[in-house]
């Protein structure tokens, strides 16, 4: 009873909480000051997002958001800031989905090539940023967010021209075939398969930082790079290690939304679904730990389904819940909480929260 | 061939593409200069091509539109500052978190206000009128490049040298470097951070804002969905690619400028739309990789130690 009781207090002076109500007050103001209803859009975001239809889309959803969020949680947790998830998407996503269109064979064959196709080339183009970081001395920060621009380039231009469906108007690849498409899971009405390889991931990435070696030592050069060399752990080897699963995960993730969802590589489309973005966000909410973010992605896909629904029914554009989440982290990072403190960083263990480690 | 490519029309395509880029790179030199790394620009210039439209669509005014610009990129730029002074949060986080933060709140507001999606043109919108400088803008060649433009344009090009003079001849400017380099030392000496860094901040985010109206209301007349599209970023690499130095930064802008310009160029001649565009990203890392030796700084602020 009194561990409950401590749990809730704990939660009420949490920095998430109240970043949480804060998010939604200001949600709710933007709202009515824009003409809309904030109760009835309020409404239609709740029931939108966990009835009918609405769970299984946000199930479906929460895959890519998780993943992305897996992908850049592991660099963020060595203290490297990768923002090329996008671009390690898109391009591994593209190359998974050549695989898919091009290789012959039978389905339970072609879908696996094509997911380690995705991820070995989503990999690869991690390793550009990793050793520029190592090698030359570029910070990671700068050249995966510019190389994100070039993965578009890239996979635009192959879409659009060798790559072209021609009996169509759009830039587009060939329709994925029957065979080669990610198959669904007979729960909620259909939900892609690949909810379980996520979920493996959450796990494994939980076993491999709470029970293992290599778990401990990406976690203390996050914490202070320069001890952790003393230590004697390789920093730059693990820099490049964790930059390819990173990279390697974002490149599933990309396979899994053109053979799993879309069926087609139409450009842009993956770029515009913002779900690198979105990961990365729930990533620095969850503070990069497996568990957390299964949860946080779960939450933030059910906030999006139900902004599409929201925009269905009470007119308001579904692009509330995307301020919505961003307004979660400004609040968590400025460290707002009700119990307010006048020694922001002598609380730094309590809320870490939306924190890079030590950057 | 050489003549065809370098002619004038090029060199006033890549003014318009510089300004925007340089406007919003000074203001992170500003920054950088008082200690703060400031990676909101992107974010910042989206929000202030937005309100620049939207100002300019209710006041039918062009004026009035870049004051809006400015109040918005001032308002991101003020959360910035209280995040990560007042706060002590981190700065990175913040600025990520700012720039998705613009993003959503343009797309939202894009059809609750103006029921459009996409795109939003407009008779109403007023656009920039380029003011030809009597006598220096017939000056051939120059003239027409630099000086028959935009008053946000005069201004960008304007601040080069005054940013100079405050920084490294103003006693502000010593106390804003100061409260950078030895925060310490400054306070000591009576000089507060809060005060510098705040102003920092918000006169990064007043200028990434009249950046973004000059993309919206200069450049072409409308706002369309994240039309900032990594310019923002470029003018990161800017500062350090231009060492935070006001003559380095309008160096490193036009260098990227002149890419975009030429990418544009070579689309005219049939090179995809796909490559062309890749161009100034393309450029600014070959120039990150040629001039590495130059922000060793940065990278031990981004990696933790």
């Amino acid at each position: 009873m009194d561990e409950l009781r401590s749990l809730s207090q704990r939660a009420l002076v949490s920095p998430v909480t109240f970043s949480l109500l804060f998010a939604f007050a200001l949600a709710a103001a933007i709202v009515a000051i824009t003409g809309g209803d904030p109760l009835a859009a309020g409404e239609e975001m709740f029931t939108g997002a966990v009835t009918g239809s609405g769970l299984r889309n946000t199930l479906g959803r929460a895959i890519p958001i998780i993943g992305m969020a897996l992908a850049v949680s592991i660099a963020f947790r060595s203290g490297i800031i990768n923002l090329g998830g996008e671009g390690q998407m898109v391009i591994g996503g593209l190359a998974g989905t050549i695989v898919a269109i091009y290789l012959p064979g039978p389905g339970f064959l072609i879908v696996p090539t094509a997911m380690v196709a995705g991820a070995v080339v989503g990999a690869l183009w991690a390793m550009l940023p990793a050793y520029g970081q190592t090698k030359l001395r570029l910070p990671i920060l700068i050249t995966s967010l510019l190389l994100n621009y070039v993965a578009r380039a890239i996979t635009g231009y192959l879409v659009r021209f060798p790559l072209s469906d021609v009996s169509v108007t759009l830039a587009t690849t060939r329709q994925v075939p029957e065979t080669a498409r990610m198959p669904k899971m007979p729960i909620f009405g259909g939900v892609s398969l690949s909810l379980i390889l996520v979920i493996l991931l959450v796990v494994l990435l939980w076993l491999v930082y709470t029970r293992t070696v290599v778990g401990y030592e990406t976690q203390m050069a996050g914490f202070n790079m320069r001890s952790a060399r003393y230590g004697g752990i390789d920093v730059e080897q693990r820099t490049v290690q964790v930059m390819v699963v990173g990279g390697a995960i974002g490149g599933l993730i990309g396979t899994h939304l053109i053979i799993g969802e879309a069926l087609r590589f139409i450009d842009g489309e993956l770029v515009l679904s913002g779900f690198a973005w979105t990961g990365l966000l729930v990533a620095l909410l969850a503070v990069n730990r497996p568990i957390p973010i299964f949860v946080t992605g779960l939450f933030f896909s059910g906030l999006q389904i139900g902004g599409l629904a929201m925009q269905r029914n009470a007119g308001v554009s579904w692009r509330l819940s995307q301020v919505l989440q961003a307004v979660v982290i400004v609040a968590v990072a400025c460290r707002l909480a009700i119990r307010r403190s006048d020694r922001p960083t002598a609380e730094a263990g309590e809320t870490e929260a939306a924190g890079l480690g030590e950057v | 061939m050489f003549e065809q490519i370098f002619d004038t029309a090029l060199f006033d395509s890549a003014t318009r593409a510089m300004i925007p880029i340089l406007l919003a790179a000074l203001g992170g030199m500003i920054c950088e200069r008082a200690g703060v790394f400031q990676i909101a620009l992107e974010g910042i210039m989206l929000a202030g091509a937005f309100a620049a439209v939207a100002g300019s669509y209710l006041a039918l005014s062009s004026g009035v539109g870049v004051i809006f610009g400015m109040a918005a990129g001032m308002l991101i730029a003020l959360a910035l500052a209280y995040g990560t002074v007042t706060r002590r949060g981190d700065s990175i986080v913040l600025g990520i978190a700012l720039n998705l933060l613009a993003m959503g709140l343009t797309g939202f507001l894009l059809p609750q206000l103006f029921d459009v999606r996409g795109v939003f043109q407009h008779p109403r919108i007023d656009g920039l009128d380029r003011i030809a400088i009597p006598g220096l803008s017939q000056i051939p060649w120059v003239g027409p490049v630099l000086f028959d433009n935009t008053i946000p344009t005069y201004l960008a090009l304007l601040l080069v040298p005054a940013l100079w003079v405050f920084l490294f001849r103003s006693p502000i400017g010593l106390r804003l470097r100061g409260v950078g380099e030895r925060p310490l030392a400054a306070e000591t000496l009576g000089v507060s951070p809060t005060v510098y860094k705040y102003g920092a901040v918000l006169a990064s985010g007043a200028l990434a804002g009249m950046a973004g109206a000059q993309l919206s209301l200069g450049n072409v007349v409308q706002f369309a969905e994240n039309m900032s599209s990594g310019r923002g970023w470029v003018a990161v690499v800017a500062v350090m690619l231009g060492r935070a130095h006001p003559v380095g930064v309008v160096g490193a802008c036009a260098l990227f400028a002149l890419a975009e310009a030429l990418g544009f160029r070579f689309q005219g001649n049939g090179l995809p739309v796909q490559i062309t565009d890749a161009l100034p990203f393309v450029v600014t890392l070959i120039a990150l990789v040629v001039a590495r030796k130059r922000f060793a700084r940065l990278l031990d602020l981004t990696t933790a130690g």
